[in-house]
């Protein structure tokens, strides 16, 4: 895609009025209570903007719409769980833990079993998911500003850490308040508008499954490649490529992909032939000027300009498996179905979606914000209010794209089919369009980077600097704690965004997700409702389930560079299956883990009671002592 | 509340103490406050498992029904797989409602007991 002025004024207006917001709300931001919580007085609207702002990130805004177009209908499970973990933690935590009057997870896990050993185990787990979740968002920074503007993909992801830093220690929890709900409307706007319009120009939403009729993805029209040495295709079928100048090629029948996780080129067997027999399963040859392939993968061996005619069925990339429309729109297609165990991969991919989203570190702060209980369970209620509207878009541009732009695939750019397909509306209303999806994207990667960076800031200046360094530190001297951690989270994130180019965004965060559900769910659900749970029992199920998670997670992606691993697994395909999404196991596991040690050795029965009043009794009867003092 | 919901009545039957004996009991954890904690805690925590099941139930029905009946991929509305629609765009409009079923029941629950015990 060609830089395009509109996207970079898209771009520029995000980060002006971010910027702006944050400085104009700092006037209003004096006390430690105003930058960590607000000072407990937004009201629930505003409230539920911002938390939506927040919550909508760059794995919603862009990487859902990719996943879509990537694997089809499978995907769902994502915008639709996202959505409905705020269902549960309406149900079962946003109104005690209101009342508890803790500010983080941590103040939770220490206040509820009055351990402060076990706040460090969560404060250990709050940094890692915090900077699991933190780097998709950099990154995406990164892929937004290098299509948008055709710029370095450094610049991207140095601008955005810029900007959020400055917002942060601008005006704390009080400043992003106002900057995140800002950018919630920015967010709603720049996904829904373009959807519609394009829904409009080509005929409805019935039309974008009515061009995949067929069973394969065509090119609409004839398109150019730019390829690199070695990059990697994977023609579904008989396909005819052009070249400028000559063009040495390998080709072979082997598939490029096996598993949606794992990213590897396969070539064996054989000796390199002279040319490519339409029987044979493997040969190098000279392109000269066209030449057609059976189906199969091939490999560039040099640098070239490649032609594809109109009608061709689209090649796919190495970080997609090549799909038919069939498989696609289908359940089960290759997202799940790849792993020969589709329910058991949907059914646990389901629950760390689900769940994960209330162990999230920088989803719970917010719900501090409100004054009450009953403000938080209505705050909570707009939020999925917000969602709904917000997530049935996404997926229009995932099948949108593989109607009209299913070039994406062969170039591996479907994560930026949000940004791409707006100018197919052509003219000065593409343009515009192109300006109003950047803006969007913008505002999404820094509303949830800055929400991060409050939390992780939070870590570090209340919980580092606050309580074991400087315990006797003055109100002044923790604000500034608090600004000099969110400038080291920030530049640590930017840093490590710089390094981690080609990871899939919704990949990384998917495995948030899962170590969340698997860690910090179980505590705060059982931690609320069920009294007898001991400080034991609690620390043993989160570092067990966090630890478990985190390894499975771990060895999946050591799988993809180590060969016999992968070989392994490829045969395990169960075992390989609750490696990659083991929330299935995981969360099980911990909840038992809880259960089985508390029933073992009992805890004092009369400080857990005490507790349970400070969870569920209503704010009437005046007996809550908030965490934070004003 | 002029007519609280029945299942209080373990509690209200507990003897004619006056009211502001009621609360300190409550506060001071004693036998009785915890039973009154207890109620509570099992009426909404009834609530929430009963919505909570309800939404995954209707979530985890869907890849049982693909599994059993593939044909329903093939059924379409307005041109769009019937699949996408009942998970992509009809789980918005579930969750808003029970959400709001949520909201206003557990409001209840916490202002009759506010009402039982000042």
């Amino acid at each position: 895609m060609s830089p395009s002025a509109a996207a970079v004024l898209g771009l520029l207006a995000m980060a002006g009025v971010s910027l702006g917001a944050g400085m104009f709300a700092r006037r209003f931001a004096h006390t430690t209570s105003d930058f960590m919580v607000a000072a407990r007085a937004v009201p629930p609207r505003l409230n539920a903007a911002a938390i939506s702002g927040e919550y909508l990130s760059a794995a919603s805004f862009l990487g859902v719409a990719g996943l879509v177009m990537q694997y089809g209908y499978d995907v769902l499970w994502y915008p639709v769980g996202y959505a409905a973990g705020y269902l549960l933690l309406l149900l079962f935590i946003a109104g005690p833990l209101r009342r508890f009057g803790a500010y983080t997870i941590p103040d939770f896990a220490e206040g509820r079993f009055d351990s402060p050993r076990f706040r460090q185990l969560a404060v250990g787990l709050v940094l890692v998911i915090g900077f699991f979740y933190a780097l998709p968002q950099v990154e995406a920074a990164g892929i937004t500003v290098e299509t948008a503007s055709g710029l370095p993909y450094w610049v991207g992801v140095a601008v955005v850490s810029v900007v959020v830093v400055a917002a942060v220690t601008g005006g704390g929890m009080r400043g992003i308040t106002l900057v995140q709900s800002l950018q919630f409307a920015a967010k709603i706007f720049a996904i829904s508008l373009p959807a519609f319009l394009l829904l409009l120009h080509f005929g409805g939403p019935g039309a974008a499954f009515a061009r995949t009729a067929g069973d394969l993805a065509r090119l609409p029209t004839k398109v150019s490649y730019t390829v690199a040495r070695g990059e990697i295709w994977q023609l579904p079928a008989r396909t005819e490529i052009r070249v400028s100048r000559p063009t040495p090629v390998e080709w072979t029948s082997q598939p490029a992909v096996r598993s949606p996780g794992a990213v590897t080129a396969e070539i064996s067997g054989g000796a390199p032939g002279p040319g490519v027999a339409a029987s044979g399963n493997r040969g190098v040859v000279v392109v000269s000027s066209r030449m057609a392939f059976p189906k199969g993968t091939l490999v560039f061996e040099a640098p070239g300009q490649v032609t594809l005619g109109a009608g061709e069925p689209a090649p796919f990339g190495a970080a997609t498996p090549t799909s038919t429309n069939r498989a696609w729109a289908d359940p089960f297609g290759p997202l799940a179905g790849g792993s020969g165990h589709s329910l058991l991969f949907t059914y646990s991919l389901i629950l760390a979606i689900l769940l994960g989203t209330i162990g999230l570190p920088h989803i719970l702060v917010r719900f501090y914000t409100n004054p009450d209980a009953r403000a938080s369970r209505r705050t909570a209620l707009l939020v999925l209010v917000l969602l709904g509207a917000f997530y049935i878009w996404p997926p229009v541009y995932g099948a949108l794209g593989r109607a009209l732009d299913p070039a994406l695939y062969g170039s591996n750019l479907t994560d930026s089919v949000v940004l791409v397909l707006p100018s197919l509306l052509g003219g000065w209303l593409g343009q515009l369009l192109l300006a109003v999806v950047s803006a969007g994207a913008f505002a999404a990667f820094t509303s949830t980077l800055s929400g991060l960076l409050v939390s992780l800031a939070g870590a570090l200046g209340h919980d580092l600097y606050g309580r074991w360094w400087r315990p006797a530190a003055s109100a002044s001297a923790r604000r500034r704690a608090f600004q000099v951690a969110a400038v080291v989270a920030g530049a640590g994130a930017g840093g490590l965004g710089l390094l981690v180019g080609q990871f899939n965004i919704s990949v990384l965060v998917g495995w948030a997700f899962a170590i969340a559900a698997s860690s910090f769910f179980p505590l705060l659900v059982l931690g609320i409702w069920w009294p007898r749970l001991t400080t034991a029992g609690a620390a043993v199920g989160v570092a067990a389930g966090g630890l478990l998670s985190t390894l499975a997670i771990g060895t999946t992606m050591v799988a993809t560079v180590v060969p016999p691993l992968e070989l392994f697994l490829a045969r395990q395909s169960g075992l390989a299956v609750v490696l990659e999404q083991p929330a299935i196991v995981t969360v099980p596991l911990a909840f038992l883990a809880m259960v089985g040690i508390s029933w073992w050795r009992p805890g004092p029965p009369a400080l857990a009671a005490a507790k349970m009043v400070q969870l569920h009794a209503p704010e009437l009867l005046g007996l809550r002592r908030d965490y934070i003092p004003e | 509340m002029a007519n609280p919901d029945p299942s209080w009545g373990a509690v209200r039957d507990r003897g004619p103490e006056p009211q502001a004996s009621r609360l300190l009991e409550f506060e001071e954890q004693t036998a009785v406050g915890t039973l009154y904690l207890q109620a509570l805690m099992r009426r909404q925590l009834r609530l929430s498992l009963t919505l909570a099941f309800i939404f995954v139930a209707y979530l985890f029905a869907q890849p049982l029904l693909s599994t059993w009946f593939p044909q329903w991929a093939t059924v379409r509305v307005l041109g769009v797989p019937l699949p996408w629609l009942v998970l992509g765009v009809g789980s918005y409009p579930i969750l808003i409602w029970l959400g709001s079923i949520y909201v206003r029941r557990a409001e209840e629950v916490d202002d009759e007991f506010t009402d039982l015990l000042s």
